[in-house]
């Protein structure tokens, strides 16, 4: 037992020594819930379980009051660690999504390949413990300002993460199914990494990660797969929680490391295993070993089973010698996963993993172990040495706390008024094409594979959503993860609902229908009223966007079946993050073949702006290359017309009328019209010819560069009656703007003036600036 | 009675079930086969396939340690008999790492699989090429089924893919031989002005390299990327896109033969003949 004493300051010290950072206040909290002074290894498991990173005590009830996240099609919302959404049947089988979204962003910014490529890790263990094959993963990243004056360290972390990130995915197998980034001088202190596994399997594979009620009838254990525990890692859900300090090597162990080589193989084993688990006709459960390592996983498992746990430190399999309790409890080594098995299948579990893919040869020290029993009373002992050293109620463990925050709204700055005269719109396009907001992307996403497992339909960037396909089957699956930081530094609220719109415009672009949402919430530090305020308006947008945007005949929300909160994203000296909700969207096609890429595909087809929403230049890429982020009128959000808009785009996309389709985003209409031009690989040569009108007074600045949402289709003429009659049946707007052209000019023209660009000079434009600021 | 492949999963490799899926699609009775199986199940089969990924985590050089595993021994036995063998990506760089390519020299290894050059960079690099077919049909394993000089999109995902040699004037020899099968060229079938047609610097634009005999390829692109026309992206040049772009709407027929398949045909009919 630690003797916490009576004396707060002492006890601070004490804390302070033992590497606790659990407050004075929690600390006596847990001695009064115990009745006793805790043991050390108990210390460390509150210190886990109590941090913000585990417990959401300051997220939890704002989330639970905004978010809506059930729905016909949800199988298991968010508390498990994946959720899981029916995908329909095909070919007698009934196929469920399996989705999680979480952020990595301390360890990346602290060790960004190791950071990074642990938030793979992570990620896919989530999908793999819930029975599924991991399909895809996607990454949503955030970086500092390359021309800032971090521009050193922000590009030795990109160059990091981004290593981490094909590293890990690309050593597993998995394909890269789309992602997102930003650079603004918000991140230069803390990078954000989310990540997002996509998983596919059977509904009645799906494993739950708690202990079966089979475990009433006949005895459990608790078996440890992977990798031995060793000693990274240790506190990482603790240094997820809290403001990274400026000598950031203080926190390099609790980084975890990184190895797909091993998981691959563990991969293969756990598919071999649960093809046993399945012909046997036995019951399991199956969870991933994250933060608070076996702590966490046994208790969780343990308690939403209404069970209990005794655990043997000594039988876990660990790297070194010497270890102390707390440490084997508690280390958040990667590649580990823990089952509940019944002890009559245990012999078989280590046989598969020991012998048949003989762990311990190919990995020095991993295997499977037997660690623990379970016990039908809702207690968790742990023994060490012949020691007890945990011993406690299981649910005092897994129990929430929850704390409320004070939210003050910030004093809104009015928007400066923005003078166009002396722009350039010729300078204006081309600089914007070339701005690392916009330009391309793919200096980063060709170290990513997206081939691996052959499923590919539309990859990265070569439309809004990417695409995969059920194997032998016209299923496609559709997902896109968005959110933009120069929307929700002016207005958190509309940043959040705007990252809904743009993710479920961008799978509603290839004909998918949308059928859930996840989120990652990245915000400074909560105990700042200011912050707290933006978390609450942004949650508050995702969901008024979720319950807005239903689909064609139907009256459900658009659930939220998985996220993760990160807050804390802020620098010693005080610097917050912008306010950064991301939204990824995952879709389901009955035929993948009507999804097309962006690209203009036929000289001589029209161009029809579907829906085009109304607003300024506010919080567009267009004032962040002027210089001038905090002008223009924002965007107006008119959820209903959204909705009617991404409705009206799937059937016209589904009957397969559109050539091409895009939506207008980051950019505006001229660049989503450029890359239309350029096409998805560079080989575009068609170019088109638009006429633009406006609304009545309506500037050409705004015309061409505001955020403002529609949609671009290109059809054949012959297509033009039947899009006019689904548009009149639906009330969204159809404006003819104009036609693909077979010479290689991006041709505008509005009363008054007209831009007329050669492709190769856009191109070159859009091509090489990734490369120039990042190299 | 349908022929069988063994396609065989050493630890860390991650392309054996779309590579199977492939196999099977072009009518040979494919089967993953574990690292540490028995050697008289692995003899049974009428031909390998190697498939890509990272055998042993890609420790000391891809492909490296995997060439030492009692397997390939089993395998350089069986492929001494005439039966074929493909190694793709990973699979490439372990035949190489085994000496059964270019195999001039029997036993010895004579090629390596560097580290690419041209990206600027030193990493993977992930894309679609071009190449062209560059033997007669039957030269070998992968080429049955494809016309000379045909031209195929195909992807390629690799770190190092670079073919290359310390023997002085090797690359001319096998050039000579006929052992360069597949080269990398532009989508018109030129050769490449450089990157990113040239992905990787390979010596004499090689992308497959295969033994004197023609039962032994190493094949770096990957062939079971394209092996449906749904995996060709619409927007690249040449007559497979342009025919991804007409298929709109018809998925049918996008699950139909892509680039890639003639390479798993072109095993199934060489085994066929082989056999027959």
């Amino acid at each position: 037992m630690i003797d916490l004493g009576r004396e707060p300051e002492k006890t601070r010290n004490l804390l302070g020594q033992l590497g606790i950072a659990l407050s004075v206040d929690e600390a006596y909290r847990l001695r009064e819930l115990l009745g006793r002074n805790p043991t050390l290894t108990e210390l460390h498991i509150f210190d886990t379980m109590w941090s913000e990173h585990c417990s959401y005590r300051s997220s939890r009830k704002v989330l639970k009051r905004y978010l809506p996240m059930e729905g016909s099609r949800v199988i298991l919302g968010p508390g498990e660690d994946a959720g899981v959404v029916r995908l329909g049947e095909f070919e007698g089988k009934r196929y469920v999504l399996v989705v999680a979204h979480e952020s990595h962003n301390h360890p990346s910014q602290i060790l960004p390949v190791e950071g990074a490529a642990t938030g793979i890790g992570g990620i896919v263990r989530d999908v793999y413990c819930m029975g599924a094959d991991v399909i895809g993963v996607m990454d949503a990243l955030r970086f500092g300002d390359p021309f800032g004056p971090m521009a050193e360290s922000v590009k030795e972390i990109i160059e990091g993460v981004v290593n981490g990130i094909w590293q890990y995915s690309n050593a597993l197998g998995v394909p890269n199914v789309g992602g997102d980034v930003f650079f603004d001088s918000g991140y230069d202190e803390n990078c954000l990494v989310n990540v997002i596994a996509i998983g596919l399997a059977q509904e009645d594979e799906i494993i739950r990660s708690r202990v079966p009620d089979e475990a009433r009838i006949e005895p459990y254990d608790f078996i440890i797969i992977g990798k031995p525990t060793d000693l990274s890692g240790l506190g990482g859900a603790r240094l997820a929680s809290r403001i990274l300090d400026s000598e950031k090597r203080e926190s390099i162990g609790a980084v975890q490391l990184h190895d797909p080589f091993l998981k691959r193989v563990l991969v293969e084993a756990i598919r071999k295993l649960l093809a046993e688990v399945r012909s046997s006709g036995i019951t399991i459960g199956f969870k991933d070993l994250g933060a608070g390592g076996i702590s966490c996983a046994v208790s969780e498992m343990a308690a939403s089973g209404g069970f209990g746990a005794d655990v043997d430190l000594d039988s876990v399999h660990v790297a070194i010698g010497g270890m102390e309790a707390y440490a084997i409890a508690c280390s958040e080594t990667q590649e580990r996963f823990c089952l509940a098995v019944p002890s009559s299948f245990s012999d078989e579990v280590l046989k598969i993993f020991n012998e048949e893919f003989e762990l311990p040869h190919i990995y020095r020290g991993a295997r499977a172990s037997i660690i623990g029993r379970v016990r039908s009373d809702p207690k968790l002992t742990m023994r060490y040495k012949n020691d007890i050293v945990v011993d406690l109620p299981v649910k005092l463990v897994t129990e929430a706390i929850e704390c409320d925050r004070q939210a003050t709204p910030r004093k809104r700055q009015e928007p400066e008024t923005l003078d166009s005269r002396g722009i350039d719109i010729r300078e204006a396009a081309l600089g914007l094409l070339s701005s690392i907001s916009i330009c391309s992307k793919h200096y980063i996403f060709r170290h990513y594979d997206c081939e691996v497992k052959g499923m590919a339909v539309l990859r990265p960037g070569e439309a809004d959503a990417c695409v995969v396909a059920i194997p032998g089957t016209p299923v496609g699956i559709a997902s896109s993860v968005d959110g933009n930081p120069r929307i929700s530094k002016i207005d958190p609220y509309l940043g959040g609902a705007l990252a809904v719109v743009e993710s479920v415009s961008n799978v509603a672009c290839v004909g998918a229908q949308p059928l859930a949402i996840t989120d990652c919430l990245n915000f400074g530090n909560p105990e700042d009223p200011y912050v707290m305020n933006d978390f609450i308006e942004a949650v508050r947008g995702i969901g008024d966007a979720a319950r807005a945007l239903k689909a064609q005949g139907c009256d459900e929300a658009l659930p939220v079946v998985s996220g993760n909160v990160s807050f804390y994203n802020e620098s010693a000296s005080g610097k917050a993050i912008p306010p950064s909700p991301v939204v990824a969207c995952y879709g389901v096609i009955d035929d993948y073949s009507v999804a097309q890429s962006l690209t203009f595909k036929e000289p001589g087809s029209e161009i029809l702006l579907l829906g085009r929403g109304q607003g300024g230049l506010g919080g567009s890429a267009f004032l962040a290359w002027l210089g001038k982020p905090n002008s223009g009128e924002l965007p107006v959000l008119d959820l209903e017309g959204r909705r009617r808009a991404i409705n009206t785009v799937i059937q016209i996309v589904r009957l397969g009328h559109a050539l091409a389709c895009h939506d207008v985003s980051d950019g505006g209409l001229f660049i989503s019209l450029a890359e239309m031009a350029i096409g998805a690989w560079g080989y575009g040569n068609l170019g088109v010819s638009v006429k633009l009108d406006g609304e009545a007074g309506e500037s050409i600045l705004n015309l061409l560069f505001a955020e403002n949402g529609g949609f671009l289709i290109e059809c054949r003429s012959k297509s033009l009656p039947e899009i006019e009659r689904i548009c009149r049946s639906t009330g969204t707007t159809s404006l003819w703007i104009g036609k693909t052209i077979p010479d290689s000019v991006l041709e505008v023209s509005w009363h008054g003036g007209n831009l007329v660009l050669d492709l190769t000079d856009v191109r070159a434009a859009w091509q090489g600036a990734l490369q120039e600021a990042i190299k | 009675m349908k022929r069988s492949v063994a396609i065989i999963q050493f630890p860390g490799v991650n392309c054996e079930y779309e590579t199977a899926r492939a196999a099977s699609e072009a009518g040979l009775e494919a089967r993953i086969v574990r690292w540490n199986s028995d050697p008289q199940l692995l003899r049974g089969f009428d031909g390998y396939i190697l498939p890509g990924g990272f055998s042993y985590e890609d420790r000391v050089r891809a492909g490296a340690i995997a060439a030492c595993d009692d397997i390939v021994d089993v395998i350089r036995q069986e492929a001494n008999k005439g039966k074929p063998v493909v190694g793709i990506c990973n699979g490439a760089q372990v035949l190489v790492e085994s000496g059964l390519v270019p195999s001039r020299d029997p036993g010895s290894v004579e090629l390596a699989l560097a580290p690419n050059r041209g990206m600027g960079r030193l990493g993977y690099y992930c894309d679609w090429v071009f190449v062209k077919v560059s033997c007669e049909p039957e030269r070998c394993v992968i080429t049955y089924d494809l016309d000379p000089g045909e031209i195929l999109p195909i992807p390629i995902a690799h770190a190092q893919g670079r073919f290359t040699s310390s023997i002085p004037g090797l690359f001319d020899k096998l050039e000579d031989a006929a052992q360069i099968v597949l080269k990398y060229c532009t989508p018109d079938g030129d050769v490449p002005g450089g990157f990113p047609e040239d992905p990787n610097g390979s010596e004499h634009f090689a992308a497959a390299i295969c033994n004197p005999e023609g039962n032994v390829v190493a094949l770096m692109p990957h062939p079971e990327r394209s092996a449906w026309l749904r995996q060709v992206p619409a927007d690249l040049k040449g007559k497979w896109s342009q025919r991804r772009r007409e298929l709109r709407g018809k998925w049918q027929e996008l699950e139909g033969k892509g680039p890639g398949m003639g390479v798993f045909r072109s095993m199934r009919a060489y085994i066929e003949a082989s056999l027959s």
